[in-house]
């Protein structure tokens, strides 16, 4: 049985909102990271500029999570909308197989409901397609932030007494990024899988 | 589900639904009423999401969609009233009358379309096709805000949880002696109502109208001058025994 969309926009929600916490942390590294490049001097230019980046990059995520995260509860609503209406639509064809004398009176109220669910489940269809494109979206994102963490690591080398520090903040860098992403990825499949068996089942 | 005529005079039916042969055997078995008159009926404690489909055919046996305008629940519990957010997709016309001070609970179930009347807390009379039916006070029996139905012309009146007992499934409706039934009753209204003074306060008005049903949301009915006999035996009954437990 396909996982209900509200469970799975609440389980989306849940992974960005996570997402966003490790951005919040790639924040905090920058700060870190300008914090020893101005005490290193001008040994570690290059990784001060890195460090503009790494927080621009940081709130960028933060931006993008929220808005997905919106996007997320929204569908999980509008899924809870289809999810009784679909239910109400279950029990109708209970009562037709049962054919009560006045079945005639009711049909055109359950044609109704069958309409407005095609409808509501058209616009779900749309809300999964935007949210798998917002999180393709994200990945550039973390495609740049390990592009960062290189150059960190590069940059580190020529600092002297402050490379390991300075490592260490890249590493930092890598792993953060890393769990966003897994955090992505998990959302992303999470919305494809729901995707395809919606497919399927329509 | 069972469908019995209580009452029929013209155009003029009351109609009791029960027992749901396909009902899991885990939930309680409970009464559902149609009241009719002219081409109004009105669905009094409409049941559970469990019992949504088997009343839908049940009622649409009866009535026309169109002519259910009104729905009716005695008060907030589940058995009563889960089903509010399906017959708020059946019948999107229809107007609930209900307990007021429940109104911010009852809309929890989704209801969209249907419109919401509140009961005020000391009732109110509503005119059902060419016959009156009025909501009574039964606050305390046992939800705080509760009403029962009482239709003078008919004689029946519509009792909640008050005279509530649990029955085996083949059983008849009707209580055919008081004595015999009394143990089946005892427990429940002794947790379940919590109030005296609201208890002897119900006494005293379901007395006055004299019912010849008197018709609970479980288990059998009482007819004739078992009604009496069930309000004496009420009347003297502890009540609220949960405290000293
Ligand atoms: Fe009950």
């Amino acid at each position: 049985m396909a996982v209900p969309i509200f469970i799975t926009a609440a389980s989306v929600s849940a992974e960005l909102h996570q997402a966003m916490t490790e951005a919040r942390g790639l924040a905090l590294t920058a700060k870190n990271a300008r914090a020893v490049a101005v005490r290193a001097g001008s040994k570690t230019v290059g990784f001060r500029a890195i460090t503009d980046f790494i927080e621009e990059l940081a709130s960028a995520i933060i931006a993008q999570s929220r808005v997905i995260n919106h996007h997320a509860e929204k569908l999980s609503n509008q899924a809870v909308v289809a999810w009784q209406a679909e239910n109400a639509i279950t029990f109708f064809r209970e009562v037709e197989r049962e054919k009560p004398e006045h079945l005639a009176s009711i049909q055109p109220r359950i044609r109704e409901c069958d309409q407005n669910l095609a409808s509501l489940d058209h616009e779900l269809q749309i809300g999964l397609r935007d949210l798998i494109g917002q999180i393709d979206e994200s990945n550039k994102h973390i495609r740049t932030a390990n592009l960062i963490a290189t150059s960190s690591h590069v940059e580190a080398a020529t600092a002297g007494d402050f490379r390991e520090q300075l490592e260490v903040i890249a590493d930092n860098i890598r792993k953060t990024a890393d769990r966003i992403a897994s955090h992505l990825h998990r959302a992303n499949s999470l919305l494809s899988q729901n995707h395809r068996e919606r497919k399927i089942a329509c | 589900m069972l469908a019995t005529v209580l009452y029929e005079d013209g155009d003029h039916r009351w109609i009791m639904f029960t027992r749901d042969p396909g009902k899991p055997d885990a939930i309680n078995n409970t009464n559902h009423y149609l009241v009719q008159s002219g081409t109004e009926a009105i669905l009094l404690d409409p049941g559970s999401i469990e019992m949504f489909a088997p009343m839908l055919s049940s009622v649409l046996k009866y009535v026309p969609a169109d002519n259910i305008t009104r729905m009716f629940a005695s008060r907030q519990s589940p058995d009563i009233s889960s089903s509010l957010g399906l017959w708020d997709q059946a019948l999107p016309n229809a107007s609930l009358f209900a307990p007021s001070l429940w109104e911010g609970f009852l809309k929890h179930f989704g209801m969209t379309n249907i419109h919401y009347k509140p009961i005020p807390d000391e009732g109110m009379t509503m005119t059902l096709g060419h016959t009156q039916l009025q909501f009574i006070p039964a606050h305390y029996l046992p939800s705080p805000a509760n009403f029962h139905v009482w239709d003078a012309k008919a004689g029946i009146l519509m009792s909640g949880d008050v005279g509530t007992a649990p029955e085996e499934p083949g059983s008849s409706h009707w209580v055919d002696s008081l004595d015999r039934h009394i143990p089946k009753m005892k427990k429940y209204h002794q947790r379940w109502m919590p109030s005296d003074a609201a208890r002897q306060d119900w006494i005293r008005r379901a007395k006055a109208m004299d019912a010849k049903i008197l018709a609970p949301q479980h288990g059998r009915l009482f007819k004739g001058p078992q009604v009496n006999e069930f309000l004496n035996w009420f009347e003297q009954l502890p009540v609220g025994v949960a405290v000293h437990s």
